[in-house]
């Protein structure tokens, strides 16, 4: 089975039909996947700007951190979700667009710098937690973190367009 | 009302939005401008609720957090405000039509009134524990905010 019979399939299942057809799921999923963002890629932009050595620099780097964590999971939770259900119910045109398939592999890479940041600098930590600007490898994640959540962002807005 | 839609066609016809109208790219770019300025304003404005809910950052005055955040949050509002205005006159009388478009100018002036009337001195203690007082304020605001992007979303879907 293809990937694009297996999107076929998938859309085509009670659920995706319901939720393409339906006139509030779609635009009530569709909304909370916009306005999730504040809570996901919103919250992470301030521990990101701490590593990167821009805000909340007299507190320390763990400590921004580890406090909007559980929120930031939450919100980064939400965008799962729905953006699972938006997936399912127009998988072809998601699968037939460039910006959707670029998206995904945004969100790998975005994924591996936050891992590699995790198994990475952030295990030594306590040596740099209360320095005002974190070391350059942490700073490195800072920056390409947001860089590619911005650049997530414009490749959902822009596969929308094209839909 | 009638006596506004000449304004709203003043709107409409102006070189900038015959220019956005007129390009293949612009509203795109500028929607997508539009949405990374809600992520960081509504993004701010979450992480300084709960602050005062006493969810996060217990240890820094409220006060420390708003003052780190404000830049962003200004920022922001700013983008937000200057890309809504450029998509406003590229679809101006669409807007004037839009029930949704309605409620989301009252909830943008209700949310922007709150803010500088209300809201930012609620913000402004040193004290480490919101009054009650400052977590209805903060709730208010989220409210109203939120309530912005909501009908912001629904200009699409509703009509």
């Amino acid at each position: 089975m293809s990937i694009l019979s297996m999107c076929q399939w998938l859309q085509d299942t009670n659920i995706g039909t319901s939720i393409r057809e339906s006139i509030w799921v779609f635009p009530i999923i569709e909304t909370m996947h916009v306005l999730g963002l504040s809570i996901s890629v919103g919250l992470l932009l301030v521990s990101d700007l701490r590593l990167m050595g821009y805000i909340m620099k007299r507190r320390p780097a763990s400590e921004v951190y580890e406090q909007i964590k559980p929120w930031m999971f939450t919100g980064f939770a939400i965008m799962t979700v729905t953006g699972i259900f938006l997936f399912w119910c127009q998988a072809v045109k998601a699968y037939n667009s460039i910006f959707f398939k670029t998206k995904v592999i945004l969100l790998i890479v975005a994924a591996i710098n936050a891992i590699a940041f995790e198994r990475g600098i952030y295990r030594k930590v306590d040596k740099w937690d209360n320095a005002l600007v974190p070391p350059m490898e942490a700073r490195i994640a800072g920056w390409a973190s947001l860089i590619l959540w911005a650049a997530i962002i414009t490749c959902g807005r822009t596969m929308a367009y094209t839909f | 009302m009638s006596v506004i839609v000449p304004f709203f066609q003043w709107c409409d016809n102006t070189m900038i939005s015959q220019a956005i109208r007129n390009s293949r790219v612009a509203f795109p770019v500028i929607e997508n401008f539009h949405l990374f300025a809600l992520t960081v304003l509504l993004g701010s404005l979450v992480v300084l609720v709960l602050r005062q809910f006493g969810l996060v950052y217990k240890t820094q005055p409220i006060s420390e957090v708003a003052s780190a955040l404000r830049p962003w949050n200004r920022w922001s509002m700013a983008v937000m405000l200057t890309s809504g205005i450029l998509l406003f006159l590229s679809e101006a009388m669409k807007c004037y039509g839009n029930t949704s478009f309605r409620v989301k100018m009252l909830f943008l002036f209700l949310a922007l009134l709150f803010q500088f009337t209300i809201y930012n001195r609620t913000v402004a203690g040193e004290d480490k524990v919101a009054p009650v007082g400052g977590k209805i304020a903060a709730g208010v605001a989220l409210c109203l905010w939120f309530g912005v992007g909501l009908a912001g979303r629904a200009i699409g879907f509703l009509g």
